[in-house]
């Protein structure tokens, strides 16, 4: 799973959001390393759409702009479980090879 | 509300409805679908953004960070119309339904599925080897003289220097039915160099292997479920006979290449041949090796058969080699049996009359026998598998 991914889903597992909000989300959670633009998050979200992995909440309009929020699915919730799962297992490898103590890196 | 607040308001307004516009010119590059569903949303998104992105600082400093936040949305945005649109073709190419033939004998449809791996990739590596690709990566490590990368590209290198890869970037996409059209592709632009005076001429065993193998891969690709299936099938071991396979027809061609030179293969000062009789013997060892490794399962056997097509060419490089390695002699002085065009193609085309007869012949007798059993028994007749 490439990391833009990851991000989308992690924001999208504490709720629904609109699309601005998973923007501004994805720069929290990585700590402003990752800043997604629309571009690239709204092609993700179709691909995550089709994929079956995230799916369309409610819709309102604010200011006069439409906002439609995204919300992830079961298979979704579940594709992001393994990938933590991996990503755990990985870490804690890295950290033993390493010799960091209670693999804290 | 101040004059000069008011006039930064309406400048503000201006530049973001001219934003706004600049913003919907480039959101027309996506698909209609996707404009109808989410170009609204994408234009809130973008204007937030860009509110956001405001920061109290000296006009030209302010004016360059917009300017840089533009150019890198409006090139994102782009982007992402290039990946929904790429997205999209794909998948229509890969949901087409043209010239879906399939071979109904599940055993050959799996052979052929295990060959449309496999066939691209050696036509990959013999690519690769015509190119000297391998043979200036060794040069490289050995620091041996007379393996230069092969710098020029005639016409009549076209059909390989462009099918080949090609086939095996369309296999790695899935575009079964398209790769299997290349490789058909790469066959006909092939026998079409022999027109070109430079060619090497299709009584050369290696051009005869590769035109044979091009054929087999479009057979492969076109009439077998493809790579995905023959993906599952090949085992791990099967996985390790066809690396092995691919790095003997590379180091052939490697060994081939530096006896096919004009001057005498040495290392240095050494006075070693890189590829002498021992060679030979190694590869001819190691291809039986993996042929008998091939004849245990009925799917293996055939593939086997399949894969013989293309490879019988080289059974005649091999012998002109082994001669050249024995006798010392110049390649075309030494052959035990030269090469011509009815021996590098009758026996292929032979083999591969012999596969399409067996099969048709097997068919027969099983609708014979299914045809017998159903009115001994006058139950519903089953369905004939070959």
């Amino acid at each position: 799973m490439q990391e833009p991914t990851f991000l989308i889903l992690t924001a999208l597992a504490a709720g629904a959001q609109h699309g601005y909000g998973i923007m501004t989300d994805v720069a929290r959670i990585s700590d402003g390393r990752v800043r997604l633009r629309a571009g690239t998050l709204y092609a993700a979200l179709d691909r995550l759409k089709a994929d079956g992995l995230v799916t369309g909440d409610k819709e309102e309009i604010v200011d006069g702009r439409l906002r439609r929020y995204y919300r992830i699915t079961d298979e979704g919730t579940a594709e992001l479980a393994a990938e933590v799962r991996r990503l755990r297992a990985n870490a804690a490898v890295a950290a033993s090879r390493l010799g960091l103590a209670g693999g804290a890196v | 509300m101040s004059v000069t607040a008011t006039r930064n308001t309406r400048a503000g307004g201006r530049a973001r409805s001219r934003m706004e516009k600049r913003y919907r010119r480039l959101l027309a590059l996506y698909p209609k679908d996707h404009r109808r569903e989410h170009a609204e949303e994408m234009v809130g998104v973008l204007l937030a953004a860009d509110g956001d992105a405001q920061v109290r600082a000296p006009k030209p400093v302010a004016w360059a960070r917009r300017f840089g936040q533009h150019t890198a949305d409006s090139a994102d945005l782009i982007g992402g119309a290039l990946r929904i649109r790429g997205r999209m073709a794909l998948n229509r190419l890969r949901q087409t339904r043209w010239l879906s033939l399939t071979v109904r004998d599940q055993r050959w449809s799996d052979a052929l599925a295990v060959v449309s791996v496999v066939a691209p990739l050696l036509l990959l590596v013999a690519a690769l080897t015509e190119f000297r690709i391998p043979q200036a990566v060794a040069s490289s490590i050995t620091g041996h003289p007379h393996w230069g990368l092969s710098a020029t590209l005639g016409l009549a290198d076209l059909p390989m220097a462009a099918g080949a890869p090609g086939v095996t970037l369309l296999v790695f996409l899935r575009l079964r039915r398209l790769a299997g059209l290349g490789a058909l592709a790469t066959a006909v632009g092939q026998i079409a160099a022999g027109a070109v005076p430079a060619f090497a001429g299709y009584a050369d065993p290696a051009v005869a292997f590769t035109v044979l193998l091009s054929c087999t891969a479009a057979v492969a690709l076109l009439l077998s479920p493809g790579p995905d299936r023959g993906l599952a099938l090949l085992t791990r071991s099967g996985a390790a006979l066809v690396g092995t396979g691919a790095l003997i027809l590379g180091g052939f061609s490697v060994g081939g290449d530096v006896w096919f030179g004009s001057e005498p293969p040495r290392f240095g000062g050494s006075g070693g041949k890189v590829a002498g009789l021992p060679a030979d013997l190694l590869i001819a060892a190691v291809l039986v090796g993996v042929a008998a490794a091939c004849l245990r399962a009925p799917v293996s056997r055939r593939v086997l058969a399949l894969l013989a097509v293309p490879v019988i060419p080289y059974a005649f490089l091999w012998q002109e080699k082994l001669a050249a390695d024995l006798f010392g002699q110049a390649r075309d002085g030494s052959a035990i049996i030269p090469s011509s065009i009815p021996l590098l193609y009758l026996p292929p085309l032979l083999l591969a009359s012999l596969i399409l007869t067996g099969t048709w012949l097997a068919r027969r007798r099983a609708g014979g026998r299914n045809r017998q059993v159903g009115s001994a028994t006058s139950g519903p007749r089953s369905p004939v598998s070959a």
